[in-house]
């Protein structure tokens, strides 16, 4: 059987594990094409308006398969970590293609939720596999050697790559040194869909710049960093957003930072604040925001990423210069 | 210590109830304006939900009368909800302001810290006291929302119209000045008299309509532009999925009966959303299924812009539309809301249930006539 994985939302996070998973259960995966203006449209006219354009384009990659695949396969990841929830347009993901796309092709959820106990993982998986009509003992050996590869993929991840150059193994390594380091922040289905976020780590790199992105961040770090806030953060990969990012500024790893967001991202909107208040409030380091959607021109995104690139020359340049009216003629 | 909240509704009544039952001094927010808005659109995220921005807005506004002690609930996600407390805290404090900011998370997640802010809440207060406070303020609630039901009643079949808004629109002014849970109660007491005295059409048959959605929206007049009222005075009898007193009975009061019904109603939703996403979105759902099973003529939603949980929903409501035979409506509110596009909106919606309504009766003049 064919299954078709959309290149979309969490297949930046979990590829490797699921394409292993299906090809030792014996069956063939396919992966619907890079995201292109097309696929963008079919999403868009397909979902529902209020959606964020991430979810918009798992829209259209999903519509793209439905002639490559014999059954399409949608994560429902309630929770992929103990006490901890995920977007909860990731929890109603299977609804919401449901019911938007018309003529679906059958489709394979895996119910993913660790939010009581991390052991649902296994079960998660072996019920998922016994609906594709394999036993458990199969489904076991399938889900090990799937892990395996899944930790090789993350441990690779932490060495510095970018989740894409893994995935199609072009490990380039293009450390530029005593480059300045630009640390981008943002959901991995914006940042590394290369149509989606305008192929913003290319566009960095081009000009000289070393790019580190918050997969390159060892959890260890992260739960430091948020383990400070008052409340928990119940979000895993919105904590993963602010703790990398905390780390980065903490440690004063990169000399500016960019938060890619998606229009109407909730997670992003909280997370992206926090950042924000408390670079300024403690590290001050060069900081933006870009906000993308289907509607976003390339001309102006260019535009944006320049003038903060020329931003943190000048503020190299001339940073340190106190002005003659007094300690700052603004109010910081 | 001077206490605030965020004002949501008839909630306040409820929570003025039982903070001066415990003998607390407190400042209740002013009720949600332009002002409120405006100050809360300024100073929040921008991405961030409406519900978000009004609190800010209420909060500034009680600071400026002087409170120093905001309270508010919290949650363990995954809707944006849980993390409000922290992030209005920042953004207050990069302001200035150096208020306190209580959140009462639901107990699971650490008994400990949520007794002590009890305690910190209660002050000298004992736990029998405090028990007490708590079941005036649930039974407050109670009677609040019974005199809004019967409002919703009254307000369609009314002979006189705008009789129900003024008696709704004194009795607002009248709890505003009341002090103490037995005032308050007595004053619930005489505005459903006053409700019962007014003269309705008994013969008048109203079109029923079902608000669902989120329940901030739902709850706050000023939020949905006053929605209840719009379509009361258009001759509909509303139908509420979510109420305050609803929630408070699900989620806090030990109200066994009233949660077996819920439960019942939530298995209603199976075919389509068979788990909680956050926020309201399964009460959406299964309360949309609920009300075509009652005979409503129509469903609206209502919901901020940017509801990660409720557009789960709306996705959902058109197949549920089609499948159980009830018109939907989705209606999104934020700070750029117009109000005749709004009206227009709900105007054209109910003329269509009209139109459905009277073709249903006129079935049988269909067979006879050559169309």
């Amino acid at each position: 059987m064919k299954i078709g994985i959309p290149r979309a939302l969490l297949y930046y996070n979990y590829f490797p594990m699921w394409q292993t998973f299906f090809e030792e259960l014996g069956h063939e995966v396919v992966t619907s094409s890079p995201t292109q203006k097309d696929i963008v449209n079919l999403g868009v006219s397909s979902c529902v308006d209020d959606a964020c354009f991430p979810v918009k384009l798992f829209h259209g990659h999903v519509i793209d398969l439905t002639d490559k695949a014999d059954v399409i396969f949608i994560p429902r990841l309630t929770s992929v970590s103990q006490g901890e929830f995920i977007c909860p347009k990731f929890i109603g993901l299977p609804e919401m293609v449901k019911n938007s796309v018309k003529g679906l092709t059958p489709v394979l959820i895996l119910d993913l939720n660790l939010h009581k106990s991390e052991h649902n993982l296994i079960k998660a998986y072996i019920a998922m596999a016994k609906q594709l009509g394999a036993d458990s003992r199969k489904a076991l050996r399938a889900f090990r050697r799937a892990s395996l590869r899944q930790k090789e993929y993350e441990f690779k991840l932490k060495s510095g790559y970018t989740p894409l150059e893994i995935i199609n193994s072009k490990q380039s390594n293009r450390i530029i040194k005593g480059g300045k380091v630009i640390g981008v922040i943002g959901h991995p289905y914006l940042i590394y869909d290369s149509h989606a976020s305008m192929n913003i780590i290319e566009k960095i790199r081009e000009r000289g710049y070393n790019v580190i992105v918050p997969e390159n961040i060892s959890d260890e770090q992260i739960e430091k960093q948020v383990s400070n806030l008052p409340k928990k953060l119940f979000w895993t990969y919105g904590k993963r957003l602010l703790g990398s990012s905390f780390f980065m500024l903490e440690n004063k790893k990169v000399d500016g930072m960019i938060f890619v967001s998606s229009f109407a991202c909730g997670i992003d909107s909280f997370i992206a604040e926090l950042v924000q208040r408390f670079n300024s409030r403690k590290w001050n380091i060069p900081y933006t925001m870009i906000t993308l959607d289907e509607h976003t021109g390339e001309a102006g995104f260019e535009t944006r990423l320049e003038a903060f690139l020329d931003m943190m020359k000048w503020r190299e340049k001339s940073g340190n210069y106190l002005s003659a009216h007094g300690a700052s003629l603004y109010l910081y | 210590m001077v206490i605030t909240f965020p004002h949501m509704g008839p909630a306040y009544i409820s929570i003025k109830a039982l903070f001066e039952e415990l003998g607390l001094k407190i400042i209740v927010p002013p009720a949600v304006s332009k002002k409120t808005l405006e100050i809360g659109t300024k100073l929040s995220p921008e991405l961030a939900c409406l519900p978000l921005k009004i609190n800010m807005g209420n909060y500034i506004e009680s600071i400026e009368k002087g409170a120093d002690t905001i309270v508010i609930t919290g949650s363990c996600g995954p809707c944006r909800f849980g993390y409000y407390g922290i992030v209005q805290k920042e953004i207050l404090k990069d302001l200035g302001y150096d208020v306190d900011v209580i959140i009462l998370d639901p107990p699971k997640n650490g008994i400990k810290e949520f007794v002590a802010r009890i305690r910190k809440l209660a002050g000298n207060n004992s736990v029998n006291s405090i028990l007490s406070a708590v079941f005036k303020a649930f039974r407050v609630t109670e009677e609040v929302d019974e005199l809004i039901e019967l409002c919703l009643k009254t307000r369609c079949r009314e002979i006189n119209k705008g009789e129900t808004d003024r008696v709704m629109y004194k009795f607002e002014k009248a709890i505003r000045e009341t002090r103490g849970v037995s005032e308050i109660r007595r004053c619930i007491a005489e505005y459903k008299e006053r409700l019962r005295a007014i003269d309705i059409d008994k013969e008048y048959q109203p079109l029923k309509v079902g608000l669902v959605g989120e329940i901030y929206t739902l709850i706050e007049p000023f939020v949905n532009l006053n929605v209840e009222r719009k379509l009361g005075n258009m001759g509909v009898e509303v139908y509420r999925g979510l109420t305050l007193n609803g929630w408070v009975k699900y989620h806090l009061a030990p109200d066994i009966k009233f949660r077996l019904r819920e439960k019942r109603i939530l298995k209603k939703a199976d075919p389509y959303l068979g788990l909680c996403i956050g926020g309201h979105a399964w009460q959406t759902v299964a309360h949309t299924v609920n009300f075509a099973d009652m005979g409503l003529n129509g469903v609206i939603q209502i919901m901020p812009f940017g509801c990660m949980p409720e557009i789960v929903a709306e996705s959902i409501l058109p197949t549920i539309s089609e499948q159980e035979g009830i018109p939907a409506m989705t209606l999104i509110v934020d700070e750029m809301t117009g109000e005749a596009g709004y009206q227009t909106r709900l105007e054209a919606f109910i003329d269509l249930l009209r139109q459905e309504e009277e073709n249903k009766k006129n079935e049988y003049k269909k067979v006879l006539s050559w169309n």
